[in-house]
């Protein structure tokens, strides 16, 4: 949505009509010139029109801090089974909407594939023993991705076998010499996919494609394979991520106390549903 | 302070922006096509947070009742592009407050932005701008 407010000319001023009706003593003031100022660039909208490329990427390797847009390329509506719609129908998205439950708007774990649909202004990526960690800025969550060549557990959910958990579990391995195909399952079915509320079941696969098409750009698209809610798998997001010269990150936090005096004090006397209608 | 410097009933304008689309950040929720004007607002709470920056701020309304007015701006991050920081305002602050209302008419809005008492101005980083990058 950052999309639709930063690029896309969503703010427009159709006009400005300075307009005094007051009769007070401030009337006599004059009226506040209308911004004519431009937004300040992002460090990724700067980046993107750079649009550097950094020279070759290198072969098999993604590590280091990287920056994105707040919230990626979403694709069309998925194609649901009656069980999906019916979850989805439970799904009340907009996290300043007073009446909503996604577990966002109380800074719940996002899970897969959702950590790469919202709020993805950074990413890193880290090598470690029979590992790529994957980091994301937001919440400063990491996801451990084996690249040993183990194949993902087969009995998640079953007695004795790997439990549904916030992230899943992930394995990965290089689909030629830049992109990194990294496969997760096991994802706890509270999580969200996106922030328009579509919902997953636990048996939800995810594929996320990380190509690194020259050093200072990785491209990634977010696949969703769950034929319990939708009737064939599908592109639920693309974005392209920029590498971050000073390879600093930043701190973005969803702090719960924080995230609920927020709702008390603005979202519910703003009066967000009335405003925002159905999804 | 002047009293009626403050009041909500020395509101002076109206400004007629078109903002149709922002639907991020709900603010869909407020009257884009005013801005209602607060001068010399003393500052009861200023909160530096996620999702977004508050500010309170006590000021009477057009029948002369005293009421606390909220006032969100956007997040710290996307603030700071604007050159607000943590430290920008603080209770006790005298500004003056430019703000969309709320359509329910509950005193709580969206800034434009706010001046401060040096004359510095710091802006919404969604409202207090009419043109996109």
């Amino acid at each position: 949505m950052r999309r639709s407010v930063l690029n896309s000319g969503a703010i427009t001023v159709a006009a400005v009509f300075p307009v005094i009706f007051s009769l007070h003593a401030a009337a006599q003031e004059p009226a506040p010139k209308a911004a004519k100022e431009t937004r300040p660039l992002t460090l990724y909208q700067k980046l993107e029109r750079a649009n550097a490329t950094g020279g070759p990427a290198p072969r098999r390797d993604v590590t280091g801090f990287w920056t994105g847009p707040l919230t990626p390329k979403l694709g069309p509506a998925p194609e649901m089974t009656p069980a999906g719609q019916a979850q989805f129908k439970r799904n009340k998205p907009d996290i300043f909407s007073a009446s909503t439950n996604d577990p966002w708007a109380t800074c719940d774990p996002l899970g897969v594939p959702r950590t790469m649909t919202t709020e993805t202004r950074g990413v890193a990526f880290a090598n470690m023993p029979n590992h790529i960690v994957i980091l994301t800025q937001y919440q400063k969550i990491w996801r451990a991705v084996w690249m040993d060549g183990r194949e993902l557990p087969k009995n998640i959910g079953a007695k004795g076998g790997p439990q549904p958990i916030w992230y899943g579990y992930s394995v990965g391995h290089w689909d030629g010499d830049y992109t990194l195909v990294v496969n997760t399952a096991g994802v706890d079915d509270s999580t969200w996919l996106d922030r328009r509320g579509y919902p997953h079941s636990p048996d939800m696969r995810v594929e996320e494609r990380f190509t690194r098409v020259n050093h200072d750009v990785l491209e990634v698209t977010v696949t969703v394979d769950d034929p319990k809610y939708y009737t064939k798998p599908f592109a639920l997001a693309t974005s392209r991520f920029r590498w971050i010269p000073e390879q600093e990150d930043e701190e973005q936090l969803c702090v719960p106390s924080e995230a609920i005096e927020y709702r008390k004090m603005v979202v519910v006397p703003a009066g967000q549903d009335q405003a925002q209608g159905k999804k | 302070m002047k009293i009626k410097s403050a009041m909500y009933s020395a509101l002076i304008l109206g400004l007629s922006v078109g903002v149709p689309a922002l639907a991020h950040h709900g603010s869909t929720a407020y009257d884009t096509t005013k801005v209602v004007t607060f001068k010399g607002i003393t500052v009861t709470k200023f909160v530096w947070a996620s999702p977004h920056v508050i500010i309170t701020f006590d000021a009477k309304d057009d029948q002369g009742t005293m009421k606390q007015w909220t006032a969100e701006a956007g997040t710290p991050q996307t603030l700071q592009l604007s050159g607000w920081s943590k430290s920008s305002v603080k209770v006790g602050d005298k500004l003056d407050v430019y703000l969309y209302q709320s359509k329910t008419g509950n005193p709580v809005g969206r800034l434009s932005k706010i001046v401060l008492a040096d004359g510095s101005e710091l802006k919404d980083s969604a409202l207090g701008y009419d043109k996109n990058p």
